[in-house]
């Protein structure tokens, strides 16, 4: 069997098992069947990935062609490279301890058995866009790994919006600053997330759109959309006559990669799409530790990777700010939130934004492998993150605010435990996941600013900013959760470990949260292709020493204020939210994108414009509802389009009205008219 | 010898009559779902002979003919394009049926409109000759007439006087251009060359012969043919240079006839700014007739501009392909807009259909393989999931007694399939891969892209109205499924019956299948676009 067919039967069977799954009616048999399912999966994927990692070589499967246009073709097919076989080990992995996890999870939930069947087709739609071949296919998978996460989000589709819950109205407390409580619904976190992601998709449309036109400008012919013919799209002279929106060659394959980096931005929920993340959070949050590691957000930084050959320089250097901004704007919103999902959520928007600002780096740099690299490591301690917040509200009975946790260690050691590592990976200390990769980026990152200098400084600071404040608020998040005092003996009294199965997943995934596994002969920087030389070597011994000097200061400035003087009696985080009050706010505000996004998009451009336009077309809503029940409307109401075309029709209606006076068999009106018309004539003959 | 296409029109009439002088009330619905599934069985057959072997050539043709003067015939035979329009017809037909299969009011004359109607239609769809065509073009207007007028709601006959003055006043025009063209073209008829891709692209059997008449070379090799005169629309298209040159009130009659059969089509299709009369039409006619209207009526514009307004006249076609690109352009995104701001759902879905059709404007404007192929696969695949809208909306109105978006909320918990359906509908309608909507959409796009300027510009001006598309159907999914239940009485709404569903899964596995497999579709219809485009490109390159 070729490698290519073997990722084709790694794509299916997840494809199959949800079809199978969402037939089982009892959520126990279809979390068993889609386990089964996944953990063969893994086991094909984790073949498969030995051997194309061995092989290091990328390589094309079956392609068919879907739709024959003459000019070109569109096709879909399969390629297998390490980074993509990689990844679909890791999304099977998960995929497969996710569903574990959940049969524990939602144990007596009346809607558990949907679970399964859904993130199976999840996982399927997310191996789609690993393994596909060209840009259609990409795109299609693209999208329904949208619709997985919409499925996922909402899960819980009956829920009422927070401003209508009487419970969460009670529970909320301070925590709800700066929330849109008329979206915190899963019915309305799901619609948003699949919205904001087709605003990024309507730009990767465009990007198509740019490519396509440039590849037959080149005069190619076939599947002009598979990657391989792309990525050597940019090293060809050719020449286009302006017909594609009048843009030059140059400009040409610049729209095309700031189309792909669009569309990513939106799935990888980076600024200034990534408010659906943290509202993504209303639906459960095993679904979440799905969708912020191996799926979904992954699929933004993997094309991006995938396409990296297409990407010019310019558009890199748009693609380490925009991660930059994310990184940073984020972090600081992570810092003052108190949902514990709400510090995870934006900490995942944060090292997304991180990956892009490796990403940004640039080839030579070494940014591709080490933004991607990234991308793995955050996979598993992110997911080993949000299983840990499952089980403490689990253990809570639905309490998510941190006010009211704490001292948990006691009651839920190994889960405390879990986290710990987690925390311990993603803020970056030595021996763990994140020091690899996040030094990586760091080293990228710095090693592209020396070279380029000028405003790709930008990123590396941002992203210095952004590490700094991750291991503060990841600190502050476990301490306030698991460390010192009960606060509230209601909500933790309760409280233990999970059972069985789902304490053995967490237990599972914290060996992935070690370096070991990643750097063990270096085989994952040989697998990407990271590049080895004394510069690289140099900005390593750099980039280190500066993550080393963030982390110190980050984690000691949290273990000072959120466990050192809250031990002595200081309640140090309240005096310094007071003392920077307006800042405080504004972070606590979500910088106000959330509201924007409501006001300007939603309630403007969508809502407001789509009233004015219904108002133009058919008139107001009592000119309709006058309508059907047969009345005339007043004319300032039906002043719209068709009540124009209602108002000529009414004008022929009165012409002929007013000329049937002409012949309504009134013998002296038409003697009078006759003897006129008669006498007229007779005069301007006779005066002629 | 009647064959397949004569008899998706006869057999539908006859049956129609079976429906009036017979007694019994339960018969017509099983005789109407015969002449639809008749109808679609015929149609599939012609999609699969063009699946099989692609080719711009007409199929299945019957010529009776019908006055030796006039050159008119009763003349029959599909390309790609005729045969998928049937193929359609009647399927949303059959489902149509089994949506008012309880209709109880005159359920005779009910299934004998049906009928009539499908065979009107049919008759425009199969037609080779500009009479029957336009006779049965016209026709249409009874059955629909009555149908929205006698079992409409309320304000039936505000909206089906609406609907008739409107396409009456666009077909009147049509009618001028019929006796034009007649007027136009020598009596002995014409010899008249004919591009060599043309032929290679049209003729069915290598070249020796076109559309029924024998093809020479001139002393250039050229090849010509000998055209009589008559109203065969394939000869017709022939003698485009004669309408060139031709005048009529001062301006070329190309142009007049070009922009006479334009507005025939716009006001059918509808495009902006002539589409008020469909909110009104869909919001008053019952569920079956709003499926046959946005099903299978709609249809019948954009078949008209791919079948006349372009190949009669292909010089004014490039002249008004731009201008035509951005009123569909402009279609797409104003229909979108007026959508989102609907609170009613058959008028929301309206609007959509408004938004929809649009790309196929765009597509045949463009000029393009792909924007071509693309308009009528996005007919076809429009036709199917606003069909599906319309059932399940019938379904939510026979239960509530409304269609007021404000008055539901919550119907996922007690109408669990009823929600999965309208998921479904929503995603086909916003264009998710995977499903029938998202091909159409998308090959219109690559076609707008590689099109010539302007048609680049109007591709990217369109591509917003993915995100409007997805945001007014799925914030209609989200006010009607989701969310708690806003109204208590509605706790105990049964969900879908056993009928309900078989209205609605053909159309959701016709969606899924174009969705994934669109390849044979594509295939068949290419061949009657590329000989489309061929013609009109050929005239100036």
């Amino acid at each position: 069997v070729t490698s290519g067919w073997l990722a084709l039967a790694v794509l299916l069977l997840p494809l199959a098992a949800a079809l199978v799954a969402a037939a089982a009616r009892r959520p126990g048999s279809a979390h068993g069947i889609a386990a089964l399912a996944m953990a063969a999966d893994t086991v094909l994927a984790g073949v498969l990935a030995v051997r194309v990692v061995g092989a290091g070589a990328v390589e094309h499967g079956p392609h068919a062609t879907w739709i024959d246009l003459g000019a070109f073709t569109l096709g879909a097919g399969v390629l297998v490279d390490p980074m993509g076989a990689i990844l679909a080990l890791i999304v099977c992995l998960l995929a497969t301890l996710v569903l574990v996890f959940n049969a524990w999870y939602m144990h007596g939930d009346a809607l558990a058995a949907r679970f399964p069947w859904q993130l199976c087709f999840f996982a399927a739609a997310m191996l789609g866009v690993v393994f596909s071949d060209n840009l259609l296919l990409s795109f299609a998978c693209w999208e329904l790994v949208g619709l997985g996460s919409y499925l996922l989000i909402g899960f819980w589709f009956d829920r009422p919006p927070a401003s209508e819950d009487a419970d969460y109205q009670r529970r909320k407390g301070r925590a709800a600053r700066g929330v849109l409580e008329h979206q915190l619904s899963p019915a309305h976190a799901q619609l948003k997330a699949f919205m904001m992601n087709r605003v990024g998709d309507a730009g990767f449309l465009l990007g198509i759109g740019a490519l396509l036109a440039a590849s037959l400008a080149a005069g190619r012919s076939g599947s002009v959309l598979d990657f391989a013919q792309l990525h050597t799209l940019a090293n060809e002279p050719f020449a286009v006559d302006g017909a594609f929106l009048g843009l030059s060659r140059e400009a040409l394959l610049f729209v095309g990669a700031l189309g792909i980096l669009c569309g990513a931005i939106g799935k990888s929920a980076q600024f200034p799409l990534h408010p659906w993340l943290p509202d993504a959070m209303q639906g459960p949050t095993t679904a979440s530790s799905i969708i912020h590691a191996a799926t979904m957000v992954a699929a933004g930084v993997f094309l991006v990777a995938r396409c990296y050959p297409m990407f010019p320089p310019d558009a890199l250097a748009v693609t380490g700010w925009i991660g930059g901004v994310t990184c940073f704007v984020a972090a600081t919103i992570a810092c003052v939130q108190w949902d514990l999902k709400a510090v995870l959520a934006y900490s995942t928007v944060s090292q997304l934004g991180l990956m892009f600002v490796g990403l940004g780096a640039g080839e030579d740099a070494g940014g591709r492998a080490a933004g991607i690299a990234h991308l793995f490591t955050h996979a598993f301690f992110k997911c080993l993150l949000f299983l840990c917040a499952g089980a403490v509200i689990h253990a809570c009975a639905g309490a998510q605010d941190l006010h009211r946790m704490g001292g948990l260690r006691r009651r839920m050691p190994w889960t405390a435990a879990a986290a710990g590592a987690g925390v311990l990976a993603i803020a970056g200390v030595p021996l763990f996941s994140a020091f690899f990769s996040k030094d990586a980026v760091l080293a990228a990152a710095l090693l592209h600013a020396r070279s380029a200098g000028g405003a790709a400084w930008g990123p590396f600071a941002l992203a210095c900013g952004g590490s700094l404040l991750t291991s503060a608020y990841m600190l502050r998040w476990w301490l306030r959760i698991f460390a010192g005092g009960e606060r509230d003996h209601d909500v933790v009294h309760h409280a233990h470990d999970p059972a069985g199965t789902a304490r053995a997943v967490l237990v599972a995934l914290v060996p992935f949260a070690l370096a070991l596994p990643w750097t063990a002969g270096g085989w994952l920087d040989h697998a990407l292709g990271a590049p080895h030389g004394d510069a690289q070597h140099a900005a390593h011994g750099t980039a280190t020493a500066v993550a080393f000097a963030l982390l110190a200061v980050g984690a000691g400035f949290a273990a000072g204020v959120f466990w050192w003087l809250p031990r002595r009696g200081v309640d140090a985080a309240a005096a310094l939210a007071v003392a920077l009050r307006p800042l405080h706010a504004f972070c606590a505000d979500l910088w106000r994108i959330d509201a924007l996004w409501d006001r300007v998009v939603a309630r403007g451009l969508g809502r407001g414009l789509a009233a004015i336009a219904a108002r133009f077309d058919l008139g107001s809503p009592r000119r309709l509802a006058a309508l059907e029940n047969a009345e005339p409307a007043p004319a300032r109401d039906a002043a719209s389009l068709d009540g124009a075309l209602d108002g000529l029709g009414r004008l022929c209606w009165r012409i002929g009205r007013g000329g049937s006076v002409l012949h309504a068999g009134r013998l002296g009106a038409y003697l009078a008219v006759a003897a006129i018309v008669g006498c007229g004539g007779l005069l301007l003959v006779l005066l002629r | 010898m009647i064959g397949p296409l004569s008899s998706s029109l006869l057999l539908p009439l006859l049956l129609a009559a079976v429906c009036v002088v017979q007694r019994s009330l339960g018969l017509p619905r099983w005789l109407a779902l015969a002449g639809s599934l008749w109808s679609f069985g015929a149609g599939l057959m012609a999609l699969a002979s063009f699946a099989a072997r692609p080719g711009g050539d007409f199929r299945f043709v019957e010529s009776w003919t019908w006055s030796e003067r006039f050159g008119a015939h009763f003349a029959v035979g599909v390309d790609g394009i005729g045969a998928a329009m049937l193929a359609l017809s009647g399927l949303v037909t059959a489902v149509a049926t089994i949506v008012a299969w309880r209709e109880d009011r005159h359920p005779r004359a009910y299934h004998a409109l049906v009928l009539l109607l499908l065979a009107c239609v049919n008759g425009a769809f199969v037609a080779l000759d500009l009479l029957v065509f336009y006779v049965c073009w016209e026709a249409v207007l009874l059955p629909m007439l009555a149908l929205i007028g006698v079992f409409g709601g309320e304000q039936r006959r505000y909206a089906a006087l609406k609907f008739f003055v409107y396409t009456l006043a666009g077909s009147v025009l049509m009618l001028a251009t019929l006796i034009l063209l007649w007027r136009a073209t020598p009596p002995a008829g014409q010899r008249v060359a004919v591009p060599p891709a043309v032929v290679a692209l049209q003729s069915a059997d290598g070249g020796a012969s076109l559309h029924g008449l024998a093809v020479r070379g001139d002393a250039n090799g050229i090849p010509t043919v000998d055209v009589p005169r008559g109203f065969d629309v394939r000869h017709l298209a022939l003698q485009w240079q004669t309408f060139d040159a031709a005048t009529f009130l001062g301006v070329p009659l190309a142009t007049f006839g070009f922009l006479a059969l334009l507005l025939a089509c716009l006001v059918k299709v509808p495009a902006i700014p002539l589409h008020t009369w469909l909110p009104h039409a869909h919001v008053q006619a019952p569920t079956a007739v709003s499926v046959l209207l946005a099903g299978v009526l709609l249809k019948l514009g954009v078949y008209g501009l791919y079948r006349l307004a372009w190949p009669l006249f292909p010089t004014a076609a490039q002249d008004f392909g731009p201008a035509v690109g951005a009123l569909g352009t402009a279609g797409i995104l104003f229909g979108a807009w007026v959508a989102l701001g609907q609170q009613d759902l058959k008028r929301l879905v309206a609007y959509s259909s408004v938004s929809h059709m649009g790309f196929c404007l765009l597509g045949l404007a463009s000029l393009t393989a792909a924007g071509a192929a693309g308009g009528m696969v996005q007919a076809v695949t429009h036709g199917l999931s606003s069909s599906l809208l319309f059932v399940l909306v019938g379904v939510v109105y026979d239960r509530v007694h409304h269609r007021r978006i404000d008055g539901l909320g919550g119907l996922a918990r007690p109408m669990p399939r009823f929600s999965w359906l309208l998921l479904i509908g929503a995603l086909a309608g916003a264009g998710l891969p995977g499903l029938g909507g998202f091909v159409g959409e998308f090959l219109v796009l690559l076609g707008g892209f590689t099109g010539k300027a302007p048609f680049p510009w109007q591709a990217a001006l369109a591509v917003p109205s993915v995100v409007l598309s997805a945001a007014y159907l799925l914030w209609m999914v989200k006010r009607t499924a989701y969310g708690p239940l806003r109204h208590a009485e509605h706790a105990a709404l049964p969900d879908c019956d056993a009928r309900e569903l078989w209205s609605a899964l053909p159309l959701v596995i016709g969606l899924v299948v174009l969705g994934v497999w669109p390849g044979p579709l594509v295939d068949a219809l290419r061949g009657g676009c590329d000989a489309l485009l061929a013609h009109v490109q050929g005239v100036r390159p």
